[in-house]
């Protein structure tokens, strides 16, 4: 501890120095921090005791094909089962063709049972039940396109053969294991304007099941299956997470590819901040020289030295987490990225595991020099002219 | 005057390992930025070189994919027998009505995703010439017999010729391999068109690909088909349609590949004004003793920014060095507009490695500006006291 002013002492007596190795580590992990955080938040959809209670019911060849609306009925009588609800893709167009975001038509008379983690007063709920061209949506969609309560458009589908849904926004809700970003209306209405069009239809794409304890979940899902397996739509029935993980492996080598940039990234900061190291230490090795010369040991001087090393790298590893987190916090990503990115939430988790990345990089970049300069003897260090 | 720039060489040899890790440092910023680059470009040309302008692609209107897309078989035989379309030497219109299911498969590394199925023709053929066999022989209808793309066969498995998979309680036998010359068909599994419809009991057309007679003839078809409100569909070019699903597939890929590579590049100039500050104060001498001999302030500003410049532009072609090594590499990804499975190559391309190292140069530059001001500001008066 004593020597820790001594530390602190060396790391400002060339301030430009530390100041740019400090900066151009913080901005590394500035970018080892956001792409960390895509990746949890890729591979670890938001979960809540809710959405673990659901299980998602579809077509066994694709979600491209559609069930018959029907099934719902029959998966009602499984054993185990509170409640069902039929939803279907939409693909709605709000403005702009690239305004991607997601919403479905869904079955209303159950869905708050369902869906009981969406948090939003009752009369809205009961708003949207009633209006059979009434729809609801997530806070941070509406913030996104701006909508309030009461507000009334008309969404064109990329999706199905008909012209467009008119609706009118009756709530907007809070929470959901979706970060509140989707957007709802009646499958009724959608399924007339599909009859319309083909005489027939009463078509549905996934079921929402609610199951009533955690431990029915397995056994459920598989009793769903048996019963259509030798139907004309046989189905697949999976957890939520389960079935929102698929969605993130279609993106297929995605993830391999952010895990290589951020090892890259952490061997380029290794060599930035290891090449200051190497000149700090090397303009320092007649001081090193006197330290030893009145009595330092070896050892201590080495660590002073990466001690000093692994401060300013873990100081740059805090300044550019701490900054990714206040950053994404202020900024409307979801607007940014066009919905591609709902949030980037830095955890304590990530922001301890990056600290750990600086710790490292300054232990690493510091060793070899370090330990040559401490080697080196008292007479030779002293004889060099810098 | 003009300082030589084999003093900056020299001078950037005698600090040899101070200027291969920065260069390093460069290099792998350089590098990822190449490759990223080579990714982008691989998938977007996936889709812009799939197709022939004098060809059309008939799709339901609103439908943003030939996956989305249906219609009746009535309005295949009408537009088939439009005058504008091209005939064989039989007489026989140029046009190939499809039909295009989605099937959940998994990747060899178990992860799930989707494979696009086409039900073709022998004309399917004939208006994509580009398409070989280069394994086993082409499927015969109404066999269940399918052949699969190289590149599928190599993400997937069990995709190989003689092996069997079973979808929708139907087996079907591989029969066959083929190639494209590296289009968007490249991830597809083609089989007949009657094998599909009956299958999933669709008796649809999704979309037809037909040929016009020449240009003009294709620009006159797009027009009727596409403002005749009866018959509900839209005709494109098969090139524009292919580059038109581009924007879905790569936009997430490019929003992260330019967040990286400002980001990378902030890291990168702080490493490289550390370098050239460390380069400036301990030639102080020197630089006073050009000034001695008569070198002028702009000499010594120009010559420190030519040292950065040379020392990033190393950098630079080790990154496009690094980088070309991942032409060709082969990945795969969800296109989102039919959330498919694309496989596509990286392409290193000139353009590419041009643009690497210009953002080297800059980096060089941006990064060596202050250090250089500060070396040309030297007063001769203070380093002669010294």
């Amino acid at each position: 501890m004593k020597y820790l002013r001594l530390l602190f002492k060396n790391l400002l007596r060339n301030k430009r120095r530390t100041f740019l190795t400090m900066s151009s580590i913080a901005v590394s992990l500035f970018l080892i921090a956001t792409l960390q955080t895509l990746l949890h938040a890729l591979t670890n959809p938001p979960e809540t005791p809710d959405s673990a209670l659901r299980l998602v019911v579809r077509h066994r060849i694709s979600l491209f094909n559609t069930l018959p609306a029907a099934y719902r009925q029959k998966i009602e009588k499984v054993p185990g089962v509170e409640s069902v609800v039929g939803s279907m893709w939409y693909g709605a167009i709000y403005k702009d063709p690239s305004n991607f975001f997601a919403n479905f038509s869904v079955n209303t008379d159950q869905f708050f049972q369902v869906y009981p983690d969406l948090k939003m007063p009752e009369d809205q709920k009961e708003a949207f039940v009633k209006d059979r061209m009434g729809a609801i949506a997530g806070k941070n969609l509406a913030d996104r396109f701006g909508w309030k309560v009461g507000d009334r458009f008309f969404l064109k589908s990329n999706t199905w053969p008909i012209d467009g849904v008119e609706v009118t926004l009756r709530g907007i809700y809070e929470g959901g294991s979706d970060d509140a970003s989707s957007f709802y209306f009646h499958w009724d209405y959608w399924n007339e304007l599909m009859k319309q069009q083909y005489g027939e239809w009463d078509q549905t794409g996934t079921f929402s099941v609610r199951v009533q304890s955690a431990d029915d979940v397995g056994r459920v899902a598989e009793q769903i299956d048996t019963l259509f397996r030798n139907s004309n739509s046989p189905t697949k029935t999976e957890t939520e997470k389960a079935f929102v993980l698929s969605f993130v492996s279609m993106l297929g080598d995605v993830q391999t590819f952010i895990t290589s940039i951020i090892s890259v990234v952490v061997f380029a900061i290794i060599l930035i901040a290891a090449n200051t190291m190497a000149m700090s230490i090397r303009e320092r090795s007649r001081e090193i020289g006197v330290l030893k010369a009145i009595g330092f040991r070896s050892r201590q001087v080495l660590g002073l030295l990466i001690g000093e090393s692994v401060a300013l790298a873990l100081g740059g590893a805090l300044i550019g987490t701490l900054a990714a987190r206040l950053i994404y916090h202020a900024l409307p990503l979801a607007q940014m990225t066009s919905g591609f990115v709902q949030s980037l939430d830095v955890t304590a988790g990530i922001i301890l595991s990056c600290s750990g990345i600086g710790a490292v990089v300054g232990l690493v970049s510091a060793g070899l020099p370090a330990w040559q300069a401490s080697r080196k003897p008292v007479v030779e260090a002293l004889r060099r002219v810098v | 005057m003009k300082i030589p720039v084999r003093y900056n060489v020299r001078s950037l040899l005698v600090r040899r390992t101070g200027t291969l890790m920065t260069a390093l440092g460069i290099g792998l910023t350089v590098g990822i930025v190449v490759v990223m680059l080579a990714m982008v470009r691989g998938l977007d040309m996936t889709f812009i070189e799939t197709g022939d302008p004098q060809n059309l692609v008939v799709i339901r209107k609103g439908s943003a994919n030939e996956v989305n897309s249906y219609f009746s078989r009535a309005l295949f035989e009408t537009v088939r027998f439009l005058p504008g379309v091209a005939r064989s030497s039989t007489d026989e219109p140029e046009a190939a009505g499809e039909i295009l299911v989605v099937v959940n498969h998994k990747r060899k590394d178990g992860s799930d995703s989707n494979v696009i199925v086409r039900g073709t023709s022998e004309m399917g053929f004939r208006l994509r010439p580009d398409v070989r066999i280069v394994e086993g022989r082409n499927f015969r209808a109404g066999l269940r017999e399918l052949i699969v793309s190289r590149a599928l066969e190599h993400r997937f498995a069990d995709l190989g010729v003689g092996q069997s998979v079973e979808i929708d309680n139907v087996d079907w036998r591989i029969v066959g391999t083929f190639v494209t010359s590296g289009g968007a068909y490249d991830s597809e599994i083609w089989t007949g068109y009657q094998d599909v419809a009956q299958v999933w009991r669709r008796p649809i057309y999704s979309a037809i690909l037909l040929r016009a007679e020449s240009l003009d003839d294709a620009q006159e078809l797009i027009k009727r088909i596409s403002d005749d409100q009866r018959v509900q569909l839209d005709a494109l070019h098969q090139d524009k349609y292919y580059a038109d699903q581009t924007f879905a597939s790569s936009i997430g890929l490019k929003v992260l590949a330019s967040l990286i590579a400002v980001i990378m590049a902030i890291g990168s100039c702080f490493a490289v004004m550390n370098m050239m500050y460390g380069a400036v104060s301990s030639r102080q001498q020197e630089v006073a003793t050009l000034r001695a001999l008569g070198f002028r302030k702009r000499s010594i500003l120009a010559s420190f920014l030519v040292e950065s410049a040379v020392l990033a532009l190393i950098g630079g072609a080790v990154g496009c060095l690094l980088g070309s090594l991942f032409n060709g590499y082969s990945a795969g990804t969800a296109n989102l507009a039919s959330f498919s499975e694309v496989v596509f190559n990286f392409r290193v391309t000139p353009d590419i490695l041009l643009l690497g190292m210009v953002f080297a140069l800059f980096m060089g530059l941006v990064g060596g500006l202050l250090p250089a001001r500060r070396a040309s500001k030297v007063r001769l008066i203070d380093v002669l006291r010294q």
